[in-house]
């Protein structure tokens, strides 16, 4: 078992971590290192805005052949 | 219809009215209800079917049917869940036709992709071996980094279109659209872990790119 | 049980932020959090604990309920803060940062090990934490995971003593 884990580890495993999915003792070295680490603390905080981020992203572009059809389609139906 | 799974929520008040409008025959509702889920629509579709065109086509029959059994619709499963699952229906009957080409099950073949590029860290030679060479940014929560700046989100969004199928459905399914682990792995019939690994590759590259913004 | 516990200096929780009632002259309120692996639970630890879970505040805890023990870790689903460890200041945290500086440069030296002795001081600053852990690692690169072990015992033994604690580790 091991004692520690490296940063470059510690940033394959940080998804698994915020997703709860860690084994308890990969955790708890996740924890630890993160505790001394200033580098992987300032990363994990970097993939939770990053996460936080991707959640603000509300509407997107819509190419306009597919609006018209779409609001075409929309039309008939409401006549229908 | 496709099972999605045991953490359906109710459709929240929000979705009630977008779809009280609806039914009145609101079409800026509509528009907005079309652009709010176009790119996930999009990116689920594409994992079930080869072009960006008959993806296209794919989610243009899922506003059909779902206009058509609107009035079905009675509020006791989310809307996006139901908006996905008649998505999924149509894509997997447009897929099998098709052939699916971008099996989730081929993930275990596929090259290991790291989070930060190796030589970002100190080398086996080195002391403190596997550690930062040096550190990434601090973003923290000050007010500039810019959670609000349509320009940061641009470039979260522009990261993510450029991601290949698979991870891109993972990550606006979850992050972008709040869907939950379990209901995108019943939607694309996906292992937890591999649906991780997706996320996790996914993730790994969007920060990547918001870091080249914010840190040059 | 009694055990100690790190927070940051606004008393809040190091990895989930969460406001801890901190004790005012009396203990703070308790507590309640069902444990669950890697989702819920107060972490605390025993002396042997210390050296990983460095942090800016020391408090000591009293743990009830439901409580499991992990290697370097107590998790417990009721626990409360009876007092602040005061003597864990600013000046304790420097003279036990370079406690383990000097350690880490004696481990490096013979046969020197270069690559290592080049990281210690530029090491000290971040605090220590980490210096903590890099003597341990020179430790280990010296004498294995044993070396490593012994080295964090050495460095509890030596908080136990300047902080005034009870060792428990003869339970």
């Amino acid at each position: 078992m091991a004692e520690h884990v490296t940063c470059q580890e510690v940033v394959e495993l940080v998804t698994d971590y915020l997703e709860h999915a860690l084994p308890a003792d990969e955790a708890a070295l996740f924890e630890q290192h993160i505790n001394f680490c200033d580098g992987c603390e300032w990363y994990l905080e970097q993939m939770r805005t990053t996460v936080a981020a991707v959640g603000r992203i509300e509407e997107e572009d819509v190419p306009p052949e597919t609006r018209e059809k779409l609001l075409a389609a929309f039309r008939d139906w409401k006549r229908a | 219809m496709t099972h999605l799974g045991a953490q359906r929520s109710k459709a929240s008040a929000d979705e009630l009215e977008l779809l009280t409008r609806l039914r009145a025959g609101d079409e800026q509702a509509f528009e907005a209800l079309v652009a709010r889920h176009y790119g996930t629509m999009m990116a689920v579709a594409q994992t079930y079917v080869k072009t960006r065109a008959v993806a296209e086509e794919v989610v243009q029959e899922a506003w059909l049917g779902l206009l058509q059994s609107l009035d079905r619709f009675e509020g006791r499963s989310s809307l996006k869940t139901w908006i996905l699952a008649i998505l999924v229906n149509k894509a997997k009957t447009r897929g099998v036709r098709e052939a699916r080409s971008v099996p989730f099950a081929s993930l275990a073949q596929e090259q290991d992709e790291p989070a930060v590029e190796p030589d970002r860290f100190r080398g086996p030679q080195d002391g403190f071996p596997g550690h930062w060479r040096a550190y990434p940014g601090k973003w923290g929560t000050a007010p500039d980094v810019a959670l609000e700046d349509r320009e940061t989100l641009g470039v979260a969004l522009r990261a993510i279109a450029a991601l290949p199928p698979t991870q891109q459905t993972v990550i606006r399914m979850r992050d972008v659209e709040g869907y939950s682990s379990d209901e995108v792995c019943a939607a694309l019939e996906v292992s937890a872990a591999n649906q991780r690994v997706l996320l996790h590759r996914a993730r790994s590259r969007v920060r990547a790119a918001l870091e080249a913004h914010l840190d040059g | 049980m009694i055990a100690y516990k790190f927070l940051r200096r606004d008393g809040s929780s190091v990895f989930t932020g969460f406001r801890w009632p901190l004790p005012e002259g009396a203990p703070g309120a308790w507590v309640d959090a069902p444990v669950d692996p890697c989702r819920s639970g107060i972490h605390a630890c025993r002396p042997a604990g210390l050296p990983y879970w460095l942090g800016r505040s020391l408090y000591e805890a009293e743990l009830a309920g439901d409580i499991v023990e992990e290697r370097t870790k107590l998790v417990a689903s009721r626990a409360r803060l009876l007092r602040p460890v005061s003597a864990w200041n600013d000046s304790l945290r420097d003279e036990y940062t370079r406690m383990c500086a000097d350690r880490a440069h004696a481990l490096a030296a013979s046969p020197p090990l270069g690559q290592w002795d080049a990281v210690i001081e530029p090491s000290v600053p971040e605090g220590p934490a980490l210096l903590g852990f890099v003597a341990a690692r020179i430790a280990e690169e010296r004498h294995g995971a044993e070396g490593y072990r012994d080295e964090r015992a050495r460095q509890t033994a030596w908080l136990v003593e300047r902080l005034g604690l009870q060792d428990d580790t003869a339970s």
